[in-house]
């Protein structure tokens, strides 16, 4: 067998999986905690804007948070889609690991985009279509990590909460386009992944250091949050309570 | 520094979810950790024999 299928098989089992995560996560941690470091840093020193003074130093927090609070729900939806197709446990885990970090970015990104909303449009709220479906996002969010828990077998809790997470997808790419489909309060995009950003090249470098951050971040919460789970499913087993008497 | 009010609360509000996204797991793994070790205390203590007396 390919030796890399063969790891990604064997990480499917439960002590492997624990050893790698409890490996990998504090790497994760570090390098976010490093590349966000320097990140905000060279947020401060970049000149303010020259309509929204310093308010859009809240954009270098906000807007990667955005992106990952969807980019997090995607790939809850995938897990969960994996978990119910081949019943791989481990992406169940995995799947409900991604609801508590996508929470946090949402709330970040409805909190930080309200900061910044209330100097720049008057209010801190508005029922506008972007920030109408953000707050949606938040209740799947919230809705996925309840049901998860309010079943006591975990599997059959993992599967519903995992089908609400694939049927929540369907409100992703309302809240991508909803700045052009609808004419509202919220701006269009100003930074593009893969196309060309409205924001001088001279401000982007804080932002790119903030996104790659937040991914190494992401994925830090979610092998730290999958390792919690997986401990709790196996609780009666030999090989956690071996790790239990070692730690 | 203009609107610093509002930066410095957005900041912060980030650093709060941050940190509670930092130590709830690292505090999960503590608790089952800690349950695997009493319930194998438990488990030995029922294992040991019982000397009867009168």
């Amino acid at each position: 067998m390919n030796p890399v299928l063969l790891w990604f098989h064997q990480l499917g089992s439960p002590p492997i999986f624990d050893r790698f995560a409890a490996r990998w996560a504090p790497w994760c941690y570090a390098v976010a905690f490093l590349l966000m470091g320097v990140g905000l840093w060279q947020a401060f020193q970049v000149p303010a804007d020259y309509q929204q003074g310093d308010s859009f130093r809240i954009f270098y927090i906000h807007v990667p948070s955005a992106m990952m609070s969807m980019l997090v729900f995607g790939l809850m939806a995938a897990y969960a889609a994996i978990a119910l197709i081949w019943r791989i446990k481990l992406c169940e885990i995995l799947a409900m690991a991604c609801a508590p970090v996508g929470a946090a970015f949402t709330v970040i990104t409805l909190v930080t985009g309200s900061i910044w909303g209330k100097p720049m449009w008057g209010a801190w709220w508005d029922w506008d279509p972007r920030l109408t479906t953000e707050l949606i996002l938040l209740f799947l969010y919230l809705g996925v990590t309840g049901l998860y828990h309010a079943i006591d077998d975990r599997r059959a809790a993992a599967r519903a909460a995992g089908l609400l997470a694939i049927v929540g997808v369907a409100l992703l790419p309302v809240i991508k386009y909803s700045v052009v489909w609808w004419n509202s309060l919220h701006q269009g995009q100003t930074i593009s992944l893969f196309g060309d950003s409205k924001m001088d090249p001279s401000m982007q470098l804080p932002f790119w250091l903030m996104f790659v951050a937040v991914q190494f971040w992401f994925a830090g919460s979610l092998l730290s949050r999958a390792r919690a789970d997986n401990l709790r499913r196996e609780s009666g087993k030999d090989w956690v309570a071996k790790l239990a008497a070692k730690s | 520094m203009t609107y610093v009010n509002y930066v410095v609360g957005a900041y912060a509000a980030f650093a709060i979810v941050m940190l509670w996204d930092f130590i709830v797991p690292r505090l999960q793994i503590r608790r089952e950790l800690r349950a695997a070790r009493l319930r194998k205390t438990r488990a030995a203590k029922r294992a040991e024999p019982v000397e009867l007396s009168r």
